[in-house]
C-alpha cells in the first residue's frame, strides 16, 4: 500500500511530474537571465504540459497507429519507473535491490531509445534524420555515461544504489573520481539533448527532429518524461558523486547547483555537429573514463 | 443532481483548458512574400528588449507543435499553396496572426501580378496588425488581445 | 588607370565586334553586337581580365520595333561596358555565357521567362521567379501581356507532373523553415549527413515589382523600391534615386548626401548585426542572437529618432532627403556609436576566438580568391575570399569622395572569414559615421525635382550590405520610367552556397545559407532555379501537397 503511494504520489508520480516541471522552469528561467531577458512565468511549464495534453493529436497516415501512440508512454514510464530506485528528495528509494543501479541506467536508455523509435515510425525525413541523430548519439554517450556511473560502485563494491551512498560516506566522489563526474554531468546533458548536444533535435537544420510529427498528447508525454528524467538523472549524480542525499533540504541544494552548471553551459556553448558530439564522446570522455576504471581498479587492488 | 455536477466539473475544465492555452501559446512563423521588415520585427519580440517568452510564446520548427501560425506578406502565388499546407498541419485549436500591411491588405504591393493580396483570401485570420512593419510592440500587443479575447468567449459561456 | 584608358581598352578588344559604339555617360561605353559574337566578345574580355558580369538587363523595344534588347553590362571599377544585343521580339535568341560567368545561369533564366528570349545552351530552363502554373507563352516584362490574366490561370491551374528520378534521400529546406526568415525552396540530396546535391527553387517572393515600376511614376516608385527588402531598404531607395537624379541631372544638396551616406552606414551596422545574430541562431548560438540583437536596438533607436520609423525608414525623396540631423540627432548618434564600438569588438573577438563557435565556423565553405571571382560573388561574401571589390571605393557615389571608406577584406575565404569581415565593416561604418558627423555639409535639404525625366538610360550601383546593388532606369520623356532593373547581390551569391553544399555536412548547410547573407525579397523580383544534373527525386507542389495530406489522418 505504501509502495503504491510511493508510486503514484509521493515521491514519484504527481509528486515527480511537479517537481519536473519546477526544474525545467529553473533551467527556462536561468537561460533567460543569461540572455538579458526576464524569462517564463512561474507556472508556465504547467500550462505548457496542459496545453499540448489538451491539443488535438493528429497520426501520420504512415506511421503504425498503436506505436505512434504507445510510445510517449512507454517514455513516461521509463522515467517514472527509473524514479523509484534512487533516492528522491532524500528519502530512501521506495524499491531497492541489488543490481538496481543497472536497472535505473536501463530505464533512463528507454526514453532515448523511445524517440528514436518514434522519429523511425513517423518516416517523415525531417524524423528520420533526427532519430539516426538521437539513436547516434545515444550509441556514442551511453557508454562513458554508464561507465562514470559505476565508478562509485566499484568503490563501493555494489551495484545497489542505497548501498553505494552508504559505502561512500567519505569525500565527495567528485574530488576523488572528477573525470567520471564530469562524463557523468555531460552525458545527462547528451541523454537530455540539452545544447550544444541537442543536434538531434535542431531547430534550425531539421525542423524538430525526431518528434516533428508529434503534437498534443503524445509530444506532451516526451516532453514530461525528459523532465522527469532531468530530475532523476540530477539525482543520480548528486547521491553517487556528491556524498548521498540524506534530507529534502540536501536533495534541493545539490540537484539545484547541478542544475545551474547544466543551463550555464546550455547558454554559453553553441550546438555542436553530430559527428563533433560523437568524436568527443568516444575520443575524450570514454578514454577519461577509462583511464580513471584502470585508475580505480588498480587502487582498490593495492589498497583494499 | 448529477447533471449539475457534470455541468460543474464540464465547466471547470473547460476554464482549464482555455487557460492552458491562452498562457502557452507556441508560435510558428512563416513568410508568404513579404520584404522582410515585418519578419525582422517578428524576431525583434524574441530577443532581450521585447523577450515574448514572459507571455508563453516560444517559437516552434514544426506547424505539427504550434498554436499560433504568425504571418507575414502579401501572398505571392508562389507560396500560396505552401501557406495553406502548413496551415492544414497544424491541429486545432489553431490561429492565424497576420502582421503588416501587406498581409493585411496588399500594401504598396496591392495589384502586382504575382500577389494574391491579403493572407484571408487564403486561410482565416484572427487578429491583423497594420504597420509597415509595425512595431514589436505593437505585435507583442495585438497577440495579447488576441489571448485575450479566447478567454471572453469562455467567460461569456457562463 | 583612369575610367577613359580602361574604357578604351574594351573598344580595342571589341574592335571586330562592335556594330556601334556609344558613351552616355563619361563612365560608360555601348556597344552594340550582335548575338552570334556574343561569346566571342565576352571571351575576349574574360580573356584580357578585364571586369565582372554586374547584371544582364532585358529590354522590351515596343511592338513597332519589335525587338527586345539584352543589355550585358561588365563592370571594371568604375567603369561600365554594356553589350548591347538585339533580337527580334518572337523567337529570339542569345547563347548562354554560363561557361564564362557562372553568375549568369541566374540572369539568362529570369531573361528567358519574363521576356520570352530563348538562351541557348542553358542546361536548366524551368522557372527561376515565376509561380509554378504560370502559363507558357505569358512573358510578363513584354508590354503588351496581360499579368491579370496570367495570374488568374496560375491561380487556377495545376502544376505540371514531374517524374521522380532516383532515390537519393532529400531533405528539403523550406519555404516555412526555422532556418529561413524568408521562404526559398532548397532540395539537397544527402547520404547520411553528407550533402551530395543541391538545387534551389527561389519566387516564393516574387511580386513583379519591376512591372510595377512601369506603371506608377518616379515618386511612387520610391516608396516601391523602399520595400523590395526591409532590411537594405535605404539602400535600394538610395540607388534608385541615384539612378533617377542622373537622368534628370540634377545634383542633390551635399548635405542631404552626407545625410544619406549616414543612414546607409547606420543601415549597415544594423544590418550586420541582426545577420551576425541570425547566422549564431542557425548554427545553434542563441545566446549571441539575444545580445547581438540587444545591441542591435541602440541603431535602431537612433534611427528611429531621425527618421520616424525603425524600418523601412525612407529617408530619401527625389532631390534630397526628408529630415535633417539636428544636434540633438548628433548627440545621440554618437553615444550610440560608442556602444556600438564597444560591442562590435567584442563579437569581433568572439568570433576570431571562440572556440566552440569556431568549431562550427572555421574551414567551413572555403574558397580561394580565384574561385570567388570567377563564380561572381559580391560582397563581404567575396570580401572575406580576398578580392577587394566595392563599389564605395571602386565607384563611389554621393559624398563617398568627401567621407571615403577603406574595404574590409580577409583572406581566409571561410565562413569564419565571412564573420570577421562584416564586424570589421562594422567598425569602419562608426568611423565614417563619426567622420560624417564631423564634417557634415550646412546647406538645403532638398532641391528642386522635375516631375517629367528626359528620356535617357542611367546605371546605378550602390553597395549595400550584401553587396553590389545594381539599377539600370530607363526614362521616356513622361513620369513613368520605361524600364526599371533591378539586380540584387543575393542572386549572385546563390551559386556559392550550390557548389559549396556538396560535399558538406547537412549541418553545416544552414550557416553556409546564412553566410551569404540571403535576401530572398531581394532577388526575388525575379527568379531563376539552378538545377544541377544527376540522379535526385524532386518534389513538387503537387508532390509536397499529396505528402502532407496523406500524412496526415484525422
Amino acid at each position: 500500500m505504501r509502495a503504491l503511494f510511493n508510486l503514484l504520489f509521493f515521491p514519484g508520480g504527481l509528486f515527480l511530474i511537479v517537481l519536473a516541471l519546477a526544474y525545467e522552469w529553473v533551467d527556462r528561467k536561468l537561460l533567460a537571465r543569461f540572455q538579458n531577458r526576464i524569462g517564463p512565468r512561474w507556472f508556465q511549464t504547467v500550462a505548457d504540459i496542459v496545453k499540448l495534453l489538451v491539443k488535438e493529436e493528429i497520426t501520420p497516415a504512415t506511421a503504425h497507429p498503436i506505436l505512434f501512440g504507445v510510445l510517449p508512454v512507454v517514455a513516461m514510464a521509463g522515467a517514472l519507473t527509473a524514479a523509484l530506485y534512487v533516492p528522491l528528495l532524500g528519502f530512501r528509494p521506495a524499491f531497492s535491490f541489488k543490481g538496481d543501479l543497472i536497472v535505473t541506467l536501463y530505464l533512463l536508455s528507454l526514453l532515448t531509445m523511445s524517440i528514436g523509435m518514434a522519429g523511425w515510425n513517423s518516416t517523415s525525413r525531417f524524423t528520420m534524420m533526427g532519430a539516426t541523430r538521437a539513436l547516434t548519439q545515444l550509441f556514442s554517450y551511453e557508454a562513458p555515461f554508464m561507465l562514470a556511473l559505476l565508478g562509485p560502485a566499484i568503490v563501493a563494491q555494489s551495484w545497489q544504489i542505497s548501498e553505494i551512498v552508504a559505502a561512500n560516506q567519505g569525500p565527495w566522489l567528485l574530488l576523488t573520481q572528477p573525470f567520471g563526474f564530469v562524463v557523468a554531468l555531460i552525458g545527462l546533458m547528451g541523454k537530455l539533448e540539452m545544447p550544444p548536444f541537442d543536434a538531434p533535435k535542431a531547430k534550425t537544420e531539421i525542423v524538430a527532429g525526431a518528434l516533428t510529427e508529434y503534437s498534443g498528447r503524445g509530444l506532451g508525454l516526451f516532453h514530461l518524461g525528459k523532465e522527469m528524467e532531468l530530475v532523476v538523472g540530477l539525482t543520480l549524480i548528486a547521491a553517487l558523486y556528491m556524498g548521498g542525499i540524506a534530507n529534502p533540504l540536501e536533495f534541493f541544494g545539490k540537484t539545484l547547483l547541478l542544475l545551474v552548471i547544466l543551463s550555464t553551459l546550455h547558454a554559453i556553448l553553441t550546438r555542436l555537429r553530430i559527428d563533433q558530439t560523437v568524436g568527443l564522446w568516444w575520443r575524450y570522455g570514454a578514454v577519461a573514463v577509462l583511464l580513471q576504471w584502470l585508475a580505480l581498479i588498480a587502487w582498490k587492488g593495492i589498497v583494499a | 443532481m448529477s447533471v449539475h455536477t457534470d455541468s460543474l466539473w464540464g465547466g471547470a475544465l473547460e476554464k482549464i483548458k482555455t487557460w492552458a492555452r491562452v498562457n502557452s501559446p507556441w508560435a510558428i512563423h512563416y513568410n508568404s512574400g513579404s520584404c522582410n521588415g515585418c519578419d525582422i520585427e517578428i524576431v525583434a519580440t524574441l530577443t532581450p528588449r521585447y523577450d515574448v517568452e514572459r507571455f508563453g510564446i516560444k517559437l516552434q520548427g514544426s506547424p505539427r507543435h504550434a498554436d499560433v501560425l504568425i504571418c507575414t506578406g502579401p501572398v505571392t502565388l508562389q507560396s500560396r499553396d505552401r501557406l495553406k499546407r502548413i496551415y492544414e498541419q497544424m491541429p486545432d485549436p489553431k490561429f492565424v496572426v497576420a502582421v503588416g500591411s501587406c498581409a493585411t491588405s496588399g500594401g504598396v504591393f496591392q495589384g502586382c501580378y504575382s500577389v494574391v493580396g491579403h493572407i484571408d483570401e487564403v486561410i482565416p485570420v484572427n487578429a491583423y496588425i497594420p504597420g509597415c512593419p509595425p512595431r514589436p510592440e505593437a505585435i507583442i500587443d495585438g497577440v495579447v488581445k488576441l489571448l485575450a479575447s479566447l478567454q471572453a468567449p469562455a467567460k461569456a459561456k457562463k | 588607370m583612369s575610367t577613359d584608358l580602361v574604357l578604351q581598352k574594351v573598344e580595342t578588344l571589341l574592335a571586330g565586334f562592335a556594330k556601334g559604339t556609344a558613351k552616355p555617360e563619361p563612365n560608360r561605353l555601348d556597344l552594340n553586337i550582335d548575338a552570334s559574337d556574343l561569346i566571342a566578345a565576352i571571351t575576349a574580355l574574360r580573356g584580357a581580365r578585364w571586369g565582372y558580369l554586374a547584371a544582364l538587363t532585358g529590354v522590351d523595344l515596343g511592338k513597332e520595333a519589335n525587338q527586345i534588347e539584352a543589355l550585358y553590362h561588365l563592370c571594371e571599377g568604375d567603369a561600365i561596358a554594356t553589350l548591347r544585343v538585339r533580337v527580334p521580339r518572337a523567337g529570339g535568341a542569345v547563347p548562354s555565357v554560363y561557361a564564362l560567368h557562372p553568375n549568369s545561369m541566374f540572369f539568362e533564366r529570369e531573361l528567358m521567362e519574363m521576356f520570352g528570349v530563348t538562351v541557348t545552351g542553358l542546361a536548366d530552363t524551368s522557372h527561376l521567379f515565376l509561380p509554378d502554373g504560370w502559363p507558357d507563352g505569358m512573358y510578363p516584362l513584354l508590354k503588351d501581356t496581360d499579368v491579370k490574366a496570367a495570374a488568374a490561370r496560375t491561380m487556377g491551374s495545376e502544376p505540371p507532373e514531374m517524374g521522380r528520378q532516383g532515390d537519393r534521400f532529400i531533405v528539403p529546406i523550406g519555404p516555412q523553415h526555422p532556418a529561413l526568415k524568408e521562404p526559398g525552396h532548397f532540395e539537397f540530396a544527402v547520404d547520411g549527413e553528407l550533402v551530395t546535391g543541391a538545387t534551389v527553387r527561389l519566387g516564393y517572393v516574387h511580386r513583379g515589382i519591376e512591372r510595377a515600376c512601369e506603371q506608377q511614376n518616379y515618386t511612387q516608385n520610391l516608396y516601391l523600391t523602399e520595400r523590395v527588402c526591409g532590411i537594405c531598404s535605404h539602400s535600394h531607395a538610395n540607388a534608385y534615386v541615384n539612378g533617377v537624379e542622373q537622368l534628370a541631372k540634377v545634383l542633390a544638396p551635399p548635405r542631404a548626401q552626407a545625410i544619406r551616406q549616414l543612414v546607409a552606414c547606420l543601415e549597415r551596422i544594423h544590418s550586420h548585426f541582426l545577420w551576425l545574430g541570425v547566422a549564431a541562431y542557425e548554427a545553434g548560438f542563441e545566446t549571441l542572437l539575444m545580445y547581438s540583437w540587444r545591441d542591435r536596438e541602440v541603431v535602431m533607436d537612433v534611427l528611429e529618432q531621425m527618421t520616424g520609423n525603425r524600418v523601412n525608414y525612407s529617408a530619401s525623396v527625389l532631390g534630397g532627403v526628408k529630415y535633417d540631423v539636428t544636434a540633438a540627432h548628433a548627440a545621440a548618434i554618437r553615444r550610440a556609436m560608442d556602444t556600438i564600438e564597444e560591442r562590435a569588438t567584442h563579437y569581433l573577438h568572439v568570433v576570431t576566438t571562440d572556440t566552440s563557435f569556431l568549431a562550427r565556423a572555421q574551414g567551413i565553405g572555403v574558397t580561394s580568391t580565384e574561385e570567388a571571382d570567377a563564380l561572381g560573388l559580391l560582397g563581404p561574401t567575396l570580401r572575406a575570399a580576398g578580392v577587394t571589390r566595392d563599389v564605395r571605393v571602386d565607384a563611389p557615389y554621393g559624398s563617398y569622395q568627401q567621407f571615403p571608406v577603406t574595404a574590409s577584406v580577409d583572406s581566409a575565404g571561410d565562413l569564419a572569414a565571412r564573420f570577421k569581415v562584416r564586424m570589421l565593416e562594422t567598425l569602419e561604418s562608426v568611423r565614417v559615421i563619426r567622420a560624417i558627423l564631423d564634417g557634415l555639409p550646412e546647406g538645403d535639404l532638398t532641391v528642386k525635382f522635375p516631375r517629367k525625366i528626359p528620356a535617357g538610360e542611367t546605371i546605378s550601383r550602390f553597395e549595400a550590405p550584401r553587396g553590389e546593388l545594381f539599377y539600370y532606369i530607363k526614362s521616356n520623356g513622361t513620369d513613368k520610367p520605361e524600364r526599371v532593373k533591378i539586380r540584387t547581390p543575393s542572386i549572385c551569391n546563390w551559386i556559392y552556397v550550390l557548389t559549396k553544399a556538396v560535399g558538406s555536412q547537412m549541418a553545416d548547410v544552414p550557416p553556409l545559407l546564412a553566410g551569404i547573407d540571403p535576401c530572398f525579397s531581394c532577388n526575388d523580383r525575379m527568379i531563376v532555379v539552378n538545377r544541377h544534373g544527376g540522379d535526385r527525386r524532386i518534389w513538387t507542389r503537387e508532390d509536397l501537397r499529396r505528402h502532407a495530406s496523406t500524412q496526415t489522418r484525422r
